[in-house]
């Protein structure tokens, strides 16, 4: 089903996080959606959490470590490191500089960091709040809307289930108010939604129909659109008049077994689905802007 | 194309590869040369499922692939929320421990977060299958992880973490007998301001919990250490061939000769390896890419071309100490006994 009013929904959103099956182009994808929610006007800040920093190669700007780095007109990227947020935390509540080199050097605050289920993915979606309530650096515009390239499905649940989970534990203090925050905010379908990344293969549609069940049954709430990406061109020929054309015979192979996986997803989700093709196209800002005219029109944006 | 006559075969490749079809068509291949073969695997399609008839059978630990082979196949399904479950029922020194841990309100999500603990649990499987002599053959798929060694050197990182402070802290208890935390104690006035500090963050009855859930797996911890160790010798072992499985494409180039150089660098065998599902076709140079979106064969042209290209690369730079295997994207996915008897018979033919 394509909905017209899905890109409209997308433009009213604070924070879109992109996940999906690793190795199905969640970066190129959320890199495209930046480019269109950029493009039509919203002040975007990508952020990714890959060190690989993948969102930096497809727009083409130098890797930055953490910075936050201008792309285009309205459209910044930027890496953020989780266990970085938490020690700024410690820096920014405790002031004095003996106190601080402590607790970094605590095996206490270390081991905490690291062990504290959801403690650094709820740090994440903390500062990007932060970020939105226009207390990012100094010089740079508050973003309208964060896109957040997240890790694949199967962590991606424990991502968005964090801030919560957090906030169950830690219920009072900076952490826990921040945690509750977060989760509110997730919890909240008018400013925070999800796009599930996938392509028309097996594997992918079936950890993308687990995710869905996941998210209605963990975190009650359904993803603004699923996007299944890299699909190969609607067949235009018939391969039986030409038995011996094997591209064609491989085309018409590859083509089927998208829309048999379309088909299957189509069968238990009935929200919105973009379609995006495979282009003769290497990574990086051509591709992108191509992919970012397809995603409106599939949207329901016009050409 | 390959030989591999290890006895311990290991699959590994970023996500979304092809590992676990690739590790099951070898495992066949095996089978049907008369190796008695346990294929070990995490997260098969459902149509693999299926096909190895580990659907079914969600909660066996191994199931008997009927095949028609010679040797006996068999497919394990690992779940490592399920070996940790059973880790703990076996190793647990009592009755007490055992509850403490299990009703411990940090158990589910810290068994999940702990830094390696879940790749740590598979590779103690693995252990224990290698060690039973049951197998001629053992062939590990190994799971999808964000960095790419993460599951082999989850043993080490046990070790690791548990040499250097957190599970002694721990073992040594987080707090004394008023109530207050050891480790800032000795810092007089400083010390009682780190303390305030934590308690403010996140309030000292959180730390009690975790020190509590921390405490319970003391006695665990000199077992993990030793099998880790254990494990690595069996990883480094010159039994044990790594098979490194690529996409097609130069992107893929720099990710598989960086797995390929980690390997190396951290001993273990590299053997072949395969890139798959290459879309067919020779390097044109000059080719323009097509105008229209809509022509799939000219796509597929473009493809081949740009496949190959990243195939030749990656063979220039592994130079000739490693064999490189291609494997053609084939008109279907295969799932079945039949097109993964093809696929392994390719492979190792």
């Amino acid at each position: 089903m394509r909905s017209n009013n899905t890109l409209a929904r997308l433009l009213e959103l604070e924070l879109i996080v992109v996940t999906g099956k690793g190795g199905v182009g969640k970066s190129s994808v959320s890199a495209v959606l930046g480019r269109l929610l950029s493009d039509a006007g919203r002040q975007t800040l990508l952020v990714e959490v890959d060190p690989r920093e993948n969102l930096h190669h497809l727009l083409d700007v130098p890797p930055s470590g953490g910075e936050m780095v201008e792309v285009a007109p309205r459209l910044h990227v930027q890496h953020l490191l989780p266990r970085t947020i938490l020690d700024d935390l410690v820096r920014e509540k405790l002031k004095v500089g003996a106190l601080v080199k402590r607790v970094l050097a605590s095996p206490i605050h270390q081991q905490f960091t690291e062990a504290a289920p959801g403690l650094k993915e709820a740090a994440v979606f903390g500062r990007c709040l932060r970020l939105l309530e226009g207390h990012g650096p100094r010089g740079i515009p508050t973003p309208d809307v964060i896109i957040l390239d997240a890790p694949a499905t199967g962590h991606g649940a424990s991502w968005l289930g964090a801030a919560q989970l957090v906030s169950d534990v830690i219920s009072s203090g900076p952490i826990g108010h921040m945690a509750s925050l977060v989760a509110n905010f997730l919890a909240d379908a008018d400013r925070s939604g999800v796009a599930v990344v996938t392509t028309g293969e097996e594997m992918p549609v079936q950890e993308t129909l687990e995710f869905l069940e996941t998210m209605v049954t963990r975190l009650n709430r359904r993803p603004e659109v699923v996007i299944a990406n890299a699909l190969y061109p609607e067949l235009t020929e018939d391969p039986a008049d030409d038995p011996d054309d094997s591209l064609l015979d491989l085309w018409a192979h590859r083509r089927a077994i998208n829309e048999e996986e379309l088909e299957r997803l189509s069968q238990e989700w009935q929200g919105p689905v973009a379609h995006l093709p495979l282009l003769p196209l290497d990574p990086g800002p051509a591709l992108v802007g191509r992919l970012a005219r397809h995603l409106k029109t599939e949207l329901g944006g016009g050409a | 194309m390959i030989t591999l006559k290890h006895p311990l075969i290991i699959v590994v490749g970023a996500g979304g590869v092809g590992k676990t079809t690739l590790a099951a068509a070898l495992a066949l291949e095996k089978a049907r040369s008369g190796d008695d073969t346990l294929v070990m695997t995490f997260d098969p399609s459902l149509r693999l499922k299926d096909t190895l008839g580990i659907g079914e059978h969600e909660d066996a630990d191994e199931v008997e692939v009927d095949a028609g082979t010679s040797g006996r196949l068999t497919a394990s399904l690992l779940d490592a929320r399920r070996t940790f479950d059973r880790l703990i029922e076996s190793y647990a020194p009592d009755e007490e421990t055992k509850k403490r841990i299990l009703s411990n309100r940090f158990y589910d999500h810290l068994s999940g977060s702990l830094a390696g603990m879940m790749e740590y649990m598979a590779s103690e499987r693995l252990f224990e299958v290698a060690n039973s002599g049951r197998f001629d053959t053992i062939i590990l798929d190994t799971p999808p992880t964000r960095q790419a060694l993460d599951f082999l050197q989850a043993p080490e990182r046990i070790v690791g973490f548990l040499d250097t402070g957190g599970p002694k802290m721990a073992a040594k208890s987080w707090f004394d007998t008023e109530g207050k935390l050891r480790a800032t104690k000795k810092l007089g006035i400083l010390g009682r301001n780190v303390e305030a500090f934590f308690d403010r963050m996140v309030g000292l009855e959180l730390l009690r919990d975790m020190a509590e859930f921390f405490q319970a797996f003391a006695p665990f911890f000199d077992g993990f250490r030793e099998r880790a160790l254990e494990v690595q010798k069996l990883l480094r072992s010159p039994d044990t061939v790594f098979v490194l499985i690529s996409g097609p494409g130069p992107q893929r180039v720099a990710d598989t000769l960086f797995f390929a150089r980690k390997l190396k660098e951290a001993g273990y065998h590299l053997g072949p390896v395969i890139v798959n599902r290459v879309h067919p076709g020779e390097v044109q140079t000059g080719m323009v890419p097509p105008g229209t979106e809509r022509d799939g064969r000219q796509l597929l042209k473009w493809l081949g071309s740009r496949d190959a290209e990243g195939v030749n690369h990656l063979r220039d730079l592994l130079g000739t100490s490693h064999q490189l295997v291609e494997l053609g994207l084939r008109m279907d996915e295969p799932t079945d006994i039949k097109a993964l008897g093809e696929l392994g018979a390719t492979l190792l033919g």
